[in-house]
């Protein structure tokens, strides 16, 4: 259990390239934080530096109101579980299980005790004779996991733990950790680039870009209120549909002008509009798969064109239309078969759209 | 690739090549055992046979030859120089050595490279240049013709960090981290991760240091002077001229010759399978 505090971090290396930038976050006490992003967003050289692997720059590293900025990885209290596993090949999963115990000079019975009990919760209990080598890659991971829980520590730092690992046991093991994050009650730092697992288990999510921290939100603002393009893009699958659109004023309606039609603003959304004096300009709008519908009738039609592909997934069917706006997704739960080239006309909720400026890319109706 | 001797090929096809092969081998083996079967056989012999080219084995075997070197010479006293000041030695290159070649490795240090070609370039220099500074350092720390000036002056070997680098290298980073993590210290790192991983490199390191300075002689010979102190090859020499002039007892200096070399044959026969896997790879693991 720890509250972490990182207060404008940098890491520049020799060769003057700053892999982060000057980031600041506040982790408390038994949350769940996900650090995502694209690759090279500087994520795992965060958890690094907070795990003491990576040197700090610049800026402040607290662990329990104290600086650790220059204090050793065996000194921080922290557990890292690792992408390749870092299994030491040469020692039994029992050894690799109570290695940090045995350093610790805690007395045998109390390693015996304390493995047996991890490897149970684990179900690891017949695989401790055996060497990495002749597990398979979930039972790697749970070794892994394993030599983390059995020191209790302050924090458990984990370096896209899932990501070796088969699709299928990638769910699974997302489900064991959100169960171990419920029993452990303690700090879990989180590095992926799977939004997925992003969603699903943080309590907070950190989403960067570039070295520089985009959002940080619970999942649920994350995904209906991004603060700029970037993130609407990468959360959620499919992605948000982008399209170019012109603010208007009609009728006292503030309204998005397509190239097939137009998109009411409700209140809040007007108000903001009109507030950030965006009448009459051009703006990026962005509405997510699942909110685009058919068009009953002409009126509301908003994107018009030709089915481009269409994928039936069983509950739900996902149709990329090709319109004069560029490629718009629909993500339907009303599942009626299309064929390559059926026209169809598309409309959206309006409530959901999203709004950007188009040159820095910031949501302007948050 | 000729896969005419492969193994896919008929037999009557690979014949040729598995004989050519044998052929070669066993002209090379005649021509690398022959000085020390030589040598063996002449420990038999009287001082007449060993004049005497006519023969080549001896008439009758001169046990007494051999019973006389290891009982009443001092050849016993400087194999056991020779074991023990080798063996200081080797443990001390071992942890100098493995110090070193795991910070070139897994530390992050802005000399890091420099301090690599430094090592390699003191691997350049002929030894033969050493030999005055390191003498007068011995000198003016007063430990010359001491053992403990032969071993203070080979606590470092070039090669031993150089082939422990290599085979650390192979050791994915991560495994290091992970024990960081654990909270191991980089000394236990190295000893209880690295270690254990890069055993053949450690084993060959020692292994052939271990022969080096056994049979140590221009530098041993540079330093001591008082026989006590004496390692085998200058031993031997010294047993050889100890009659004022080479050869007076050739049948005697071969036997002290064969006697010097077995302890390394035993070691040779039990260790042979990790010499040639330190030296031909296969020193890591892969993550």
């Amino acid at each position: 259990m720890a509250e972490i505090i990182l207060k404008n971090i940098t890491k520049e290396y020799e060769n003057g390239f700053q892999a982060v930038k000057n980031v600041s976050l506040d982790i408390k006490d038994n949350e769940f934080v996900i650090l995502v992003g694209p690759s090279g967003c500087g994520k795992s050289t965060t958890l690094r530096m907070i795990a003491g692997l990576e040197d700090i720059s610049d800026g402040d590293l607290f662990i329990d109101g104290e600086r650790m900025n220059d204090v050793a990885p065996q000194h921080r209290d922290i557990a890292m579980v690792f992408q390749n596993y870092a299994l030491y090949p040469h020692m039994s999963v029992y050894q690799n299980i109570a290695y940090s115990l045995k350093i610790k000079k805690i007395p045998k019975s109390e390693i015996d005790q304390r493995v047996h009990e991890v490897a149970k919760s684990l179900g690891l209990e017949e695989l401790l004779d055996r060497k990495p080598g002749q597990l398979s890659g979930g039972q790697k991971q749970r070794v892994a996991m394993g030599r983390a829980i059995i020191r209790h520590p302050k924090a458990f730092l984990m370096d896209e733990p899932l990501s070796n690992l088969d699709a299928k046991l990638r769910g699974q093991m997302r489900v064991e950790i959100a169960d171990l994050y419920q029993r452990l009650n303690t700090t879990f730092i989180y590095v992926t680039h799977d939004q997925t697992e992003a969603m699903t288990l943080g309590t907070k999510i950190v989403v960067m870009k570039d070295g520089e921290i985009q959002q940080i939100d619970n999942p649920t603002n994350l995904f209906s209120y991004p603060v700029n393009k970037f993130v609407a893009g990468f959360i959620g699958t499919p992605t948000m549909n982008f399209f170019e659109a012109e603010c208007a004023e009609e009728n006292g309606l503030v309204v998005l002008k397509t190239v097939a039609g137009r998109i009411v603003m409700n209140d809040a959304k007007a108000a903001k509009l009109r507030e950030g004096g965006w009448i009459g300009k051009k703006v990026t709008g962005g509405i997510r798969p699942e909110h685009v519908i058919l068009s009953q009738d002409g009126e509301n039609t908003v994107f018009s064109g030709k089915v481009n592909v269409f994928e039936l997934l069983g509950s739900n069917a996902i149709i990329y239309v090709e319109t004069e706006a560029g490629m718009i997704v629909m993500n339907t739960s009303q599942v009626q078969v299309y064929e390559h080239g059926d026209k169809i006309a598309l409309s959206v909720i309006a409530d959901k759209v999203h709004v950007f400026d188009p040159e820095t890319e910031r949501t302007v109706t948050n | 690739m000729n896969t005419r001797y492969s193994d896919k090929s008929p037999l009557y096809l690979r014949i040729p090549g598995i004989v050519g092969k044998i052929l070669i081998l066993a002209a090379a083996s005649v021509f690398t055992a022959f000085p020390f079967v030589w040598m063996v056989v002449s420990s038999l012999k009287t001082k007449a046979d060993i004049l005497n080219t006519d023969i080549f084995f001896p008439s009758e075997p001169q046990w007494g030859n051999i019973t006389g070197i290891l009982f009443n010479s001092p050849i016993p006293k400087y194999i056991l120089n020779s074991a023990w000041v080798s063996l200081v030695i080797v443990a001390l290159q071992i942890v100098s050595g493995a110090m070193l070649a795991y910070a070139l490795v897994f530390l992050k240090f802005r000399t890091r490279k420099i301090l690599f070609a430094i090592v390699m370039a003191t691997y350049m220099l002929p030894v033969a240049a050493t030999y005055i500074p390191s003498y007068i350092i011995l000198a003016n720390w007063g430990i010359l013709d001491s053992f403990l000036g032969l071993i203070v002056s080979s606590t470092v070997s070039i090669f031993g960090i150089f082939l422990l680098r290599q085979g650390f290298m192979q050791i994915p980073k991560g495994l290091v981290e992970a024990a960081r993590m654990d909270g191991a210290s980089h000394w236990r790192a190295l000893w209880e991760i690295v270690c254990p991983m890069t055993k053949s490199s450690f084993i060959t390191f020692g292994l052939m240091n271990f022969i080096g300075t056994y049979n140590n002689y221009m530098w041993p010979s540079l330093i001591t002077k008082t026989s006590d102190y004496f390692l085998v090859s200058q031993g031997l020499r010294a047993f050889f001229v100890r009659d004022g002039a080479y050869g007076t007892e050739w049948a005697l200096v071969m036997a002290a010759s064969a006697v010097v070399v077995i302890p390394l044959l035993i070691l040779f026969a039990f260790t042979q399978k990790w010499f040639i896997n330190g030296i031909g790879g296969e020193t890591g693991m892969k993550g």
